[in-house]
């Protein structure tokens, strides 16, 4: 076995660990915090398949931004409310379908495997270049998407409150 | 680059933000400008797009932005809608929701999500625009005042959007990963030299795609979101979720299986088959046991998603043009019956089926165009629902889907029945309180419009079935 397919499985287990982590915990905080754990195993996948550009990212905006808010969140709204989660009485359903997904996908996977390429790594220049040129409309349309997030969002939020 | 091409929707985005800025300027008592400055936004759009972008087959971008008749009979088309949906919106925002800004604002964002999709020919851009409309309808969707049943809306449709974006998602990076492109024709040109059997690891792409489109369109078994949604959205936002959101979705299926999927045919047909023959029963059978008209009205535009399904099954040029054209005949015919309903609540504040009991001597008007819109989803001749469905099956018949149009003429009876069970309420039952219905001049002009659109469409098709049958020869020539 060679070393990256080493590190592709301790970065897998980290992932999944966190990721089993976040639905079995009990505190939210910890779920949180296991949610940033999985988040980083990603970035390590990225590195590892040689996308630097989309690890640093993954650090900075799910690592750093992202677990940031949902803390805020957790701390802002009554925490004594959510300490006792109780699971969803579908929950056996829930695995079943869940494992029945993933023994699809490996067995898909297994007998499509694509074959073998080795990857090169693509520079910030490169990235960025095609990323204003060729592929500006999902680029601005995103830029879009978040707008009507965020105006969405106020709109949600405001309902409650006066005018 | 001619950047011009792109004009309609540059065009669109600015009207959005002008409707949004407007806003800020606006008194309170002013506020009856911003659907004027919408629809006013949308109309020039359309003329723009009609007069820059007729009979033009090029792309933009390297193929990810399509400009030809389909993706241009689309644009307009949603063009329509949004016109049609802004002025069935007007007495309905200005009596029970607050801030209109933003409610037209975001309208307008969708529509241009709308055509984003139908003239994607790419996965991702074609994933990105379907965000952009479904976080729009999110936020529409959430727009109700308070009360258990808005929020409820809101809440189950981001979360099932959420995980239906989720599903689409992967099995477009499933299919990126197989094939190595996410560009409608590379993926037909992979597909094509990969030959039968198709790669397993490609078809569960496929199918996490189609579940993926299945539940935005409310596909049977991934329909259970729709009628909560329905009935708890604000009922403009209801029609815009029936008609709008759906034609965008066929617009995107029309497009990505015929120009990316062809050749992986004999797989997905069963797949679909199968899908839209659970979709019509299941839907018109608990049609029947609703009591609420949104709710009714909500398992009977997913029967027709059955149709419509069924259509795609069939897939050829006919077939193509008889989706087109029962999307732009039930998008109408739908937009009227949810009118009918928004002008009643207004007037009411009720939309149990019950309450249409004497409707027909409260206000003639409106009983008499709700008719004709059930009749018309019902598929009786002279109205539009009639035409586009005999298009549409006939099509489905030629393709070799014989039991399957069966199973859909059983279900359109089974629909006629439901639907003249509200007419029943509205003509023959009498009223608890026989005060006349209060429908403003306005609405009564917007109603009149729709009928006359469902009457024409059912009558004289002609001039439409031209301009669908430019637009499908632009995606399977």
């Amino acid at each position: 076995m060679s070393l990256s397919l080493v590190v592709f499985y301790l970065l897998g287990a980290v992932c999944l660990g966190g990721a089993v982590g976040v639905v079995v915990s009990r505190n939210v905080v910890h779920s949180a915090l296991l949610l940033l754990v999985s988040l980083m195993g990603v970035a390590g996948l990225y590195l590892l398949l040689l996308a630097e550009f989309l690890a640093l990212v993954q650090v900075l905006i799910y690592g750093g931004a992202i677990t940031i808010i949902v803390l805020f969140v957790i701390m802002l709204t009554r925490v004594q409310e959510f300490r006792a989660m109780k699971d969803n009485p579908q929950w056996p359903l829930a695995v079943v379908a869940a494992l029945a997904m993933f023994v699809l996908l490996a067995a898909a996977m297994i007998k499509g495997a694509p074959s073998e390429t080795t990857r090169q790594s693509v520079s910030f220049e490169e990235l960025g270049s095609s990323l204003f040129t060729q592929w500006a409309v999902p680029f601005e349309v995103a830029s879009l998407v978040l707008l009507v997030a965020l105006i969405g969002a106020i709109v949600i939020a405001r309902e409650g409150g006066e005018e | 680059m001619n950047y011009l091409l792109f004009a309609p929707e540059f065009t669109l985005t600015a009207v959005a933000f002008a409707v949004l800025g407007v806003d800020l300027f606006l008194p309170r008592d002013k506020k009856g400008y911003l659907p004027a400055l919408s629809v006013v936004g949308l109309i020039g759009v359309f003329v723009l797009s009609l007069r820059y972008l007729w009979g033009r087959d090029t792309d933009l971008y390297d193929g990810l932005f399509l400009i030809d008749n389909f993706s241009l009979f689309f644009k307009a088309f949603f063009l329509v809608l949004g016109v049609m949906v802004v002025l069935s919106s007007v007495d309905y925002v200005k009596k029970h929701l607050s801030r209109p800004g933003e409610y037209y604002g975001i309208l307008i964002f969708s529509i241009l999500a709308m055509m984003l999709m139908a003239a994607s020919g790419e996965l991702l851009t074609a994933y990105i625009s379907l965000e952009l409309l479904s976080f729009s309808l999110y936020v529409l969707v959430s727009y109700g005042r308070h009360g258990l049943k808005p929020s409820e809306a809101g809440v189950k449709y981001i979360l099932l959007g959420a995980f239906a974006s989720a599903l689409l998602l992967y099995g477009i990076s499933q299919v990126y990963g197989m094939l190595g492109t996410t560009r409608f024709d590379e993926i037909h040109a992979a597909l094509l030299l990969e030959g039968t059997p198709l790669n397993p690891a490609v078809l569960v792409g496929l199918v996490l795609i189609i579940a993926g489109l299945g539940f935005k369109v409310a596909v049977v078994p991934f329909h259970m979101w729709a009628p909560d949604v329905y009935e708890g959205a604000p009922t403009p936002v209801t029609a815009y979720l029936a008609v709008g959101s759906k034609a965008a979705a066929f617009a995107l299926i029309l497009r990505l299986f015929s120009q990316a999927f062809m050749p992986a045919f004999d797989d997905w047909q069963i797949i679909l088959v199968i899908l839209a023959a659970l979709t019509m029963t299941v839907g018109n059978l608990v049609a029947m046991a609703q009591q609420n008209i949104k709710r009714m009205l909500a398992y009977s535009s997913i029967g027709q998603v059955g149709y419509l399904l069924m259509g795609v099954a069939a897939l050829s040029p006919l077939a193509s043009n008889g989706v087109i054209l029962h999307l732009v005949g039930y998008g109408g015919t739908n937009l009227l019956a949810f009118m009918c309903v928004i002008v009643f609540y207004n007037a009411t504040n009720k939309e149990e089926i019950a309450d249409f009991a004497g409707l027909a001597d409260r206000s003639p008007f409106v009983a008499m165009a709700m008719s004709a819109a059930l009749l018309s989803l019902a598929g009786l001749p002279f109205f539009a629902g009639f035409t586009t469905k005999f298009y549409l099956f006939t099509a489905a018949a030629d393709g070799g889907l014989l039991w399957l149009v069966g199973l859909a003429i059983t279900n359109s009876l089974i629909s006629l029945y439901y639907y003249m069970m509200v007419m029943k309420q509205m003509y023959m039952v009498p009223a608890d309180d026989n005060t006349p219905l209060n429908v403003s001049m306005f609405s009564c002009g917007v109603l009149g419009m729709l009928l006359a659109g469902v009457i024409i469409i059912g009558v004289y098709p002609g001039p439409l079935v031209n301009a669908i049958q430019a637009a499908t020869k632009a995606i399977l020539p």
